[in-house]
């Protein structure tokens, strides 16, 4: 009897899907107690009115239809986002993509300039960055100065503004482009060099190369590019809470930080998740219509 | 097909995975917040190794604050010996953020900064421990502190919070400036005067004027109080439309005339944060204000914010009538937990704190006059002349033409003070006028109300 439990504990642990679940226990545990369930938990509370201090009171679909009927800000902060994701993402592949033909080229400091370019990446989303930025657009801020030394001598308030303080968020979305870039690079190194040899003979110029070969090859990247930092410019959270809180009226206003102030500043938490998961569901559905123009544009190879 | 709808599929979970992060993000924070803190409360009730009593104490404040707090606690535990206190502290809009999580965890720290706007949502929830037993056997010594003052601490007859110190809202101003070109601030002007004086300033010195950008909430009460209307009723917004536009008329008139400080220079500031006040930041009287909307507690940290050779004034903030508008108020107030192990220890401290001569001599007021009379009296020597001048306000300008503050702010006063700000701001962006600024300011604020 002892033997064959024994045997039996040996087949099981030498199973190789044992070893398979084992290791990917860490994750597993990691994402039921720390994702499935909070997730579920704000789902409750999201169809609940619930302050934080007091227990949740079920309100079935209260929330919800307080949102779409009767909140205007709502509006506004989607129009923001949406205004903030759709500028900020493109610009910052551009960017990405020119910074990272430019480093293609190897020679000895190459591997400097790439650590460097993707240094902003890195600090670019962190709370003092965004502090430096409120400073440097200041009346008085870096910016206005470099200005006044190409001979535009300004006090104009760049964040004071409604016309550009979201600008000062874009632009700091676009700094951030270091991993697009890094991703950029690695497949252009995998454009195979024959392809630029053989269309030199057949006499293209640079701009065509990079048109005809170099763009079309590297739509897969740029469709991952595009949906990953899609998805993060939705997310977009500490940039705007800590420049700009919103301000000038509602302006720069991203939608986290809504949804923050609705469960946290005005202990409107139950309406706060609620808000949590209609961005849930706007995010997927972009995701979904991102993938399905996939067809139209992204290269596969072998089709 | 197969395969596309498996990329489809995907696509949908690996969108839902990553935005989960930020989407149950106000679950996940609130959990781990609130457990991290439960840990300690447990560690703290079972005592550590040594067998020592551990108590933890949060507050908001500034970094002054922190140092004197923290060395008051220090001394307790040096007469003490069985008990280590551990402070908490953070900005004032993280404290109530934390306070709320670790609450709904069930771990509310021992001893407890509270604010008079949270009182009655903390109390009505039973977070708060009614001291009265505790008055009662002695253990908390209110003998020196006047009914009024303890008042303010008691809801529905239990007395829930200990007052840390006492202010009146109070106008601080650039006394200097004022003095050079000869324009004179008298206590207990009027609405209208005060126009005047932003007028003449502005026309004298350049100096724009700030009143209490984006930061109305306690204005509006006290500016409504020389209105005989009371800000809050029940489930309603006291008053009529009509009663809300003047506030509002204030600002545009200043807009109109120039004399307003332009609002895209609080872009660039943190609101509410002494340091980057209009009236001690900045650099030229464009980007300036010759005044702040203050507590009276609050002039040290403003004087020491100001630049050198600038004076700070303070004087009472204008309103249709300031003697009817005036009163004092606890700054802060100290509570105890309701999931405080050792509540008995926590009230000692608090008493500690408030009635004990060496605490005082290292905490000097900064949270307020001291409420306890005996206190005050001993402490007023050892005073600053700054200090010395918040006591002469509260004492001498305020208290003789002051009445009971209103009662304590109801559930969806911070959305309102938040609409507040957002009214306020369209009218300063001229983007409002004043009777569209009241309008919508009354119907969305008791819409706001009648929910709760």
């Amino acid at each position: 009897m002892k033997d064959t439990f024994g045997a039996g504990l040996r087949h099981f642990l030498n199973k190789e899907s044992t070893a398979g679940v084992v290791f990917s226990l860490p994750f597993i545990v990691g994402f039921l107690l720390f994702m499935v369930v909070p997730m579920g938990i704000s789902f409750y509370y999201s169809l609940c009115d619930y302050n934080i201090l007091s227990p949740p009171v079920f309100t079935g679909l209260n929330n919800y239809i307080k949102m779409f009927t009767n909140d205007n800000v709502f509006y506004k902060t989607i129009g923001v986002t949406f205004y903030f994701a759709f500028v900020s993402v493109p610009l910052r592949l551009i960017f990405a993509l020119m910074v990272a033909l430019l480093l293609l080229k190897s020679s000895k400091a190459t591997g400097f300039y790439r650590a460097f370019y993707y240094l902003p990446s890195i600090i670019g989303g962190s709370v003092a960055v965004s502090i430096l930025w409120k400073r440097m657009f200041a009346t008085d801020g870096v910016v206005n100065l470099l200005l006044g030394i190409l001979g535009i001598h300004t006090n104009y308030a760049w964040l004071g503004n409604t016309k550009t303080a979201i600008w000062t968020l874009i632009i700091l979305a676009i700094w951030q482009f270091g991993s697009s870039m890094l991703i950029f690079l690695s497949s252009l190194k995998q454009i195979p060099v024959s392809l630029y040899e053989a269309s030199r003979v057949d006499g293209a110029n640079k701009f065509s190369q990079f048109f005809k070969i170099t763009l079309p090859l590297l739509t897969p990247t740029i469709f991952f590019n595009l949906v990953m930092q899609m998805i993060n410019g939705f997310l977009a959270f500490t940039q705007c809470f800590i420049i700009t809180q919103g301000k000038p009226l509602n302006s720069t206003l991203f939608y986290t930080v809504y949804m923050y102030q609705q469960s946290f500043e005005f202990y409107n938490t139950g309406y706060g998740a609620a808000l949590a998961w209609v961005m849930l569901l706007l995010i997927s559905v972009i995701t979904v219509i991102l993938f399905a123009t996939k067809r139209f544009w992204v290269y596969t190879e072998g089709v | 097909m197969k395969k596309k709808v498996a990329l489809l599929i995907a696509a949908v979970i690996a969108s839902a995975s990553l935005s989960g992060c930020g989407g149950g993000g106000t679950a996940t924070t609130a959990d781990t917040t609130a457990g991290s803190t439960a840990a300690e409360t447990t560690k703290a009730a079972a005592g550590d190794e040594s067998g020592k009593l551990k108590l933890t104490m949060s507050w908001w404040g500034n970094q002054v604050r922190n140092e004197k707090t923290q060395a008051a606690l220090d001394l307790y535990t040096e007469q003490n010996p069985g008990t280590v206190i551990e402070g908490q502290f953070s900005e004032w809009s993280d404290y109530w953020n934390k306070l709320a999580t670790s609450a709904a965890g069930q771990a509310i720290p021992d001893i407890v900064q509270m604010d008079y706007s949270f009182i009655d949502q903390y109390v009505k929830n039973g977070l708060l421990v009614d001291l009265t037993p505790y008055i009662k056997d002695g253990t908390l010594d209110a003998s020196n502190i006047s009914d009024n003052t303890m008042a303010s601490g008691t809801v529905n007859g239990g007395v829930y919070a200990v007052c840390a110190g006492i202010n009146a809202p109070s106008l601080l101003y650039n006394k200097t400036l004022l003095d050079k070109n000869g324009i004179v601030v008298k206590d207990y002007m009027t609405t209208d005067e005060f126009i005047d004086l932003c007028r003449e300033v502005y026309k004298k010195t350049g100096y724009k004027t700030n009143i209490a950008y984006y930061n109305a909430g306690a204005f509006l009460d006290y500016f409504m109080r020389g209105n005989d209307v009371v800000l809050y009723g029940d489930k309603k917004m006291g008053g009529e439309e009509k009663d809300y536009l003047p506030f509002f008329q204030m600002y545009e008139t200043g807009i109109k005339e120039g004399w307003f400080i332009d609002p895209g220079v609080f872009a660039e500031l943190s609101i509410g944060s002494v340091e980057q006040e209009p009236l001690v930041y900045g650099s030229s009287p464009e980007t300036m204000s010759w005044c702040a909307f203050y507590n009276s507690n609050q002039l040290t940290a403003m004087q020491k914010a100001a630049p050198e050779g600038m004076e700070i004034g303070i004087t009472t903030w204008p309103s249709a009538d300031p003697k009817k508008s005036g009163y004092l108020k606890s700054s802060q107030f100290f509570s105890v937990g309701a999931h405080s192990k050792n509540p008995e220890e926590a009230v000692k401290v608090i008493n500690f704190l408030t009635n004990s001569t060496d605490a005082n001599n290292i905490l000097l007021g900064e949270r307020g006059v001291p409420a306890s009379s005996k206190i005050a009296s001993e402490l007023a020597p050892k005073m600053s002349d700054v200090e010395q001048k918040v006591i002469h306000y509260v004492n001498e300008v305020v208290t003789p033409n002051c009445s009971p503050i209103n009662p304590p702010q109801p559930d969806g006063a911070s959305e309102v003070s938040n609409l507040l700000n957002q009214v306020q701001e369209q009218v300063c962006y001229s983007v409002y006028d004043a009777e569209t600024a009241a309008k919508e300011f009354y119907n969305g604020a008791n819409e706001i109300m009648s929910k709760k």
